[in-house]
């Protein structure tokens, strides 16, 4: 019997929810509600817990193939591509204080443009450039000046 | 009620209320056209541009986006062979086929035009229906309503395409997140750790759009710059050939059943809590294919197949309209946005909606209703700009959502907190995707769970006896139909699995 991918991923959901199970039991009563504020998150954690036991169970009964020949066939996933993006959207978020909504959104479309999809000539770079920068002030000019929406200012640029 | 509805699309009728209409029945034709942009992102990326608006004009903005992505999905399907929209996958076994043949622009207005009579058809069902099934869960207790949001659960979980354990987890997760923060009878914090950043609870809609807009672009970027991605037989390029709208119009009448019967699985499916547009387009394909008198026809370009698939995707927006205008409960994931839109805005949804609400509840009608003939001039002038879009590149799109997005989550409160929840979300969405975990259970939780937990405490509050919840005719019937709906899905995996058994040969 081996592991896979749904025992180790129901593994994790049950430690999760016995770990909160437990915290739901010291949760305070209220002395005027009949049920405490732990009744209804133990519920759903007993619940939880006993799917995820389940699904760990099912995936240790499960007949496991050998690696089948035309296993190379599957669709190639760009994982690296996403690990990249997600990088990019975490550094906007984290700049997005810093340096403020238009020069973070520049920076953070064009780069994320530019991880996509590698400009090889100058123009396509001027292209890239465009987007990013059309994209910062339409989206400043509609929600700043239009909907009224205060855009994050930069702690460091003042804008 | 007529006069009602009259005084609705009078209203509605004005430019302060038809021009947000008009573009978000055109963000929606475009959006819905493009591969990889889902409605609900469509209707994510609208919706901050709302929360300056009146509430009807917002919510007439996203009636309007849901009608014209419902249709947009058909122009990539007829033209690239991949559904624009999930909602539109059936159609592309038939319109793809059509196109290929030479016939594209047939493919193309046989969809929009069964569109147009899927939705007009399933309007009339909103404008009668809502209200005696608003009446009916009027008459609704807290052990009745408690009953309910179980049975919609389940029956979510239940017929999730990966497993039933990991639609019911996904479920569980959904509930999960409703209950970090104070708890809503006695403010005690919970599952806080002491954490100022989740001591509110997670806000609902940065979740929304974490889980939903994040994970579903990221999925699609693995998919970029592959091989197989870039093999897409597409008829991009292709000029539209010439068409009679009459021709198309008298080949739709002249199956006046197949409209129909698609129209009325379109609403049924859209009634159903969060089941969505990609499972009654199939559905209605599947029906009309056994109804029909030339099944073998079926995926080589027939137009039933094509009339069925549309006419039922565009009939299911008015039955998810109906349940979350009736009940409170979103019939998808986009309607599960308009209820977070609605909340902003400080109305509440539910039985007395309309009765409290009859100014925008008629609105919505009338805003459904003209959101049809929108959508037709939008398609009629705008097509050649329409097959042009479908050719834009993934890596100009993304990060374009991507701001629009970040922007949502950030507009709700002006504090970066709800950014970060957003990001948390969208990592935790894609991992649950990997793992083959379905989100629309974990959605529908995460919007009901709060309100399973009052209703679960008010009903021990009122009284402490728990067979209450089975005596109680009508939520004992729920409560069966819960059970009935995990059952069946039980029975349908193990059936499933048994057929896989006897089909596998012996080596």
């Amino acid at each position: 019997m081996s592991i896979g991918r749904d025992g180790i991923a129901g593994l994790i959901l049950l430690a999760i929810s016995l770990v909160l199970l437990v915290k739901s039991f010291q949760l305070p009563s209220l002395p005027i509600v009949p049920v405490g504020p732990g009744f209804y998150p133990a519920i759903v954690l007993s619940f939880m817990a006993a799917a995820s036991a389940l699904l760990v169970l099912q995936d240790l009964l499960k007949r496991r193939p050998a690696a089948a020949a035309g296993a190379g066939e599957a669709p190639r996933r760009n994982y690296r591509l996403v690990v990249i993006a997600f990088a990019i959207v975490g550094a906007y978020v984290v700049l997005l204080p810093l340096v403020g909504f238009r020069v973070a959104t520049v920076l953070f479309v064009g780069a994320l443009q530019a991880a996509l999809d590698r400009p090889r000539t100058a123009q396509q770079w001027g292209v890239l450039a465009a987007i990013a920068l059309g994209t910062a002030m339409v989206s400043y000019f509609v929600f700043e000046r239009y909907l009224l929406v205060l855009l994050p200012r930069g702690a460091w640029t003042g804008f | 009620m007529l006069d009602l509805l009259w005084n609705g699309l009078f209203n509605v009728a004005q430019w302060k209320y038809l021009l947000p209409l008009f573009a978000g029945t055109f963000i929606g034709v475009i959006g819905g056209s493009l591969p990889g942009v889902t409605i609900t992102m469509t209707v994510i990326v609208v919706l901050p541009f709302t929360y300056g608006l009146d509430p009807l004009a917002g919510l007439a903005a996203m009636t309007g986006v849901y009608v014209g992505g419902s249709t947009g999905g058909l122009i990539a399907c007829c033209l690239l062979g991949i559904p624009g929209s999930p909602s539109s996958i059936a159609t592309t076994f038939d319109g793809f086929p059509m196109a290929r043949n030479g016939e594209p622009g047939r493919a193309i207005w046989l969809g929009v035009w069964a569109s147009v009579w899927g939705g007009l058809l399933g309007a009339l069902f909103l404008v009668f229906l809502t209200g005696p099934l608003a009446a009916i869960a009027l008459e609704f207790g807290p052990w009745e309503y408690f009953s309910l949001f179980v049975l919609a659960m389940a029956m979510v979980a239940g017929l999730t395409e990966s497993s039933l354990l990991k639609g019911l987890i996904s479920t569980a997760i959904g509930l999960l997140i409703t209950v970090v923060g104070h708890d809503p009878i006695g403010s005690v914090p919970r599952f806080t750790f002491g954490s100022a950043f989740i001591g509110g609870g997670f806000p609902f809609l940065p979740v929304l759009i974490g889980i939903f807009a994040f994970a579903q672009i990221m999925t699609d970027l693995e998919k970029l710059n592959s091989p197989r991605g870039q093999a897409v037989e597409s008829l991009v390029g292709v000029r539209l050939e010439r068409f009679s709208h009459l021709k198309v119009n008298l080949e739709i009448f002249k199956q006046p059943f197949l409209l129909a019967w698609a129209t009325i699985v379109g609403l049924i499916i859209g009634i159903l809590p969060a089941i969505g547009g990609s499972a009654s387009s199939v559905m209605a394909y599947d029906q009309a294919k056994k109804f029909s008198k030339t099944p073998d026809r079926f995926g080589k370009g027939h137009p039933e197949g094509i009339i069925a698939s549309e006419a039922s995707n565009n009939a299911n927006v008015s039955g998810s309209l109906m349940t979350i205008m009736a009940f409170g409960i979103p019939g998808d994931a986009v309607t599960a946005v308009m209820l977070g839109a609605m909340t902003i805005h400080g109305i509440q949804s539910g039985p007395l909606f309309i009765s409290q609400n009859p100014d925008i509840a008629y609105g919505i009608y009338a805003a459904y209703i003209l959101a049809h003939p929108c959508m037709l001039l939008i398609c009629i002038v705008l097509m050649p700009l329409m097959l042009r879009v479908t050719s834009v590149r993934m890596a100009v799109l993304a990060p374009v959502v991507l701001v629009l997005c970040v922007v949502g989550a950030y507009a709700l409160n002006n504090i970066m907190q709800s950014v970060y929840v957003l990001l948390l979300f969208g990592v935790v969405g894609y991992v649950l995707v990997k793992l083959g975990f379905p989100l629309a259970p974990l959605i529908l939780g995460l919007i009901l769970g709060d309100q399973i937990e009052i209703n679960l405490v008010r009903a021990i509050m009122t009284d402490a006896n728990p067979w209450l919840f089975l005596t109680r005719p009508i939520s004992g019937l729920l409560l069966l139909a819960a059970a009935a709906s995990v059952g069946l899905a039980i029975w349908q995996h193990w059936r499933h699995q048994n057929r896989l058994t006897e089909e596998e040969p012996d080596f």
